[in-house]
């Protein structure tokens, strides 16, 4: 899900009056997901993207000015293999659903949006309903459970709460009898890399590419620094079992022990299973992560707590160099991730 | 038992670890290499040291001698805590340490002392 807020600021700058299109709804093969946005301004901008840049984004642009001029909502739905895109040899087979609407810039939707961006920002998810029968109808749920706005009735506004975050992505559903559009936002991942060895260079640009915000954790200067993680976006140099207590360690964040060094493992993992951390990994074979696992065990953690640790960490993809460990490392993040959606 | 069982003791259930509200004095210190790192705070009262506490990610030697050390200091002068024999640590772990670990016993005494060192 795009950064919505940040957008709609940037535009603002320079748009008087912009159209925003959501992905409400997709069947088949299509290259983005419900929650996919772009936004058309009156004066040209476009930003973000319903496809892949191709045919229906183009319809996308040509159907906000006629939104932006009407001043009213429209729901369109589009098929992505339709004739031109055969022709061009880009279609992909699927068939999209969009929300095309007129956003007042200093209205209460956009209001919303920036109340999300808080939320975001505080490491907490928040979801937006949209009703499908009066999109100027919105509720605005938060993972905390204080919410704002109204879907119409207090039947929807408990209906919608109920299944809010159950999904944990962006659809739309019919509830009480009506369409609504469930928005969710969820904080960025974010890594937080234990030791600055050489297997967590690889690992912070994959990361990056797969939207992660990084950390890099390490005693030492002379490993934890700019010139070997030129695009990570943290470096914290000092006592790692006291740095990670400082971070906010939530379901979206990994924490991955490249240390290997017990000194640092025992009380890193010690303070990393006492959070709701989404992933906890560790590199090292499962001799060395029995021992450390035991360590942990005589100081009180209990078996549920330890069965939390990956060790060896990563998919069995056969990883041999330190790029190949880290994308093991990311496969199996990213498979943690989707179970906990299931 | 590598080391034997001070070390492992105060490894294990090491004394002083923590901190110290309103310390007097602090220093951080690390070995660059192995990346063993550690903090010392240290409360004075009437030119002595009344406490002194340590944390850090630190190996079983330097874990025991920073233990050991906290306790041998307290009530000690500021110079004579400063000045406190090396060779009066190392034998109070009571394990024979190879020339390459001896950093790690030392390491605490060297961070006591850089703490020290402005109030002298």
């Amino acid at each position: 899900m795009e950064q919505v807020y940040s957008q709609l600021e940037a535009l603002g700058k320079s748009e008087r009056r912009v159209a925003m299109a959501t992905l409400i709804g997709t069947r088949g093969a299509t290259p983005k997901k419900e929650g996919a946005k772009m936004w058309v301004g009156a004066d040209g901008q476009v930003r973000g993207s319903v496809t892949i840049g191709g045919c229906v984004d183009a319809k996308v642009i040509a159907e906000a000015e006629t939104v932006l001029s009407a001043g009213a909502a429209r729901r369109l739905s589009m098929a992505l293999g339709d004739e031109d895109a055969w022709e061009i040899g880009l279609s992909c087979g699927g068939t999209v659903e969009l929300l095309v609407e007129p956003l007042d810039l200093e209205g209460a939707l956009v209001r919303m949006y920036r109340r999300v961006a808080g939320e975001i920002e505080q490491g907490r998810a928040a979801c937006l309903v949209r009703s499908l029968r009066d999109p100027a109808q919105s509720l605005l749920l938060l993972q905390g459970g204080e919410s704002e706005g109204t879907l119409g009735t207090p039947e929807l506004d408990r209906a919608a709460r109920e299944i809010a975050f159950a999904r944990g992505a962006s659809r739309s559903e019919t509830i009480a009898g009506e369409e609504a559009f469930f928005e969710l936002h969820t904080p960025r991942p974010h890594l937080v890399l234990v030791g600055a060895g050489h297997i967590s260079m690889p690992l912070v640009p994959l990361a990056r590419t797969l939207g992660f915000r990084t950390t890099v954790i390490d005693a030492r200067p002379r490993f934890a620094n700019r010139e070997r993680f030129p695009e990570v976006d943290e470096i914290k140099v000092g006592i790692a079992s006291e740095i990670i207590g400082q971070i906010r360690l939530v379901p979206s964040t990994a924490v991955v022990l490249t240390v290997h060094d017990y000194k640092v493992e025992v009380p890193v993992l010690k303070a990393a299973l006492a959070s709701s951390a989404g992933y906890v990994g560790m590199l090292g074979n499962k001799r060395r992560g029995k021992a450390v696992l035991e360590m942990l065990r005589e100081q009180g953690l209990s078996e549920e707590q330890l069965a939390r640790v990956h060790v060896p960490l990563g998919l069995d993809i056969g990883a041999q160099s330190a790029a190949e460990i880290a994308l093991s490392a990311l496969g199996q993040i990213i498979a943690e991730r989707g179970r906990g959606r299931e | 038992m590598i080391y034997g069982a001070v070390i492992s003791e105060h490894y294990r259930r090491p004394r002083n670890q923590g901190a110290l509200e309103s310390p007097d004095a602090v220093h951080e210190g690390f070995n660059p290499l192995c990346g063993d790192r550690l903090r010392m705070e240290v409360k004075i009262e009437g030119g002595r040291i009344a406490a002194a506490r340590f944390r850090g990610d630190a190996c079983m030697v330097a874990i025991a001698a920073a233990s050991l050390l906290t306790d041998f200091v307290r009530g000690l002068s500021i110079a004579e805590a400063a000045a406190f024999p090396r060779e009066q640590l190392l034998a109070a772990l009571e394990a024979p340490l190879r020339p390459s670990r001896l950093g790690c016993a030392t390491l605490p005494l060297e961070v006591l002392r850089a703490a020290l060192r402005e109030r002298l």
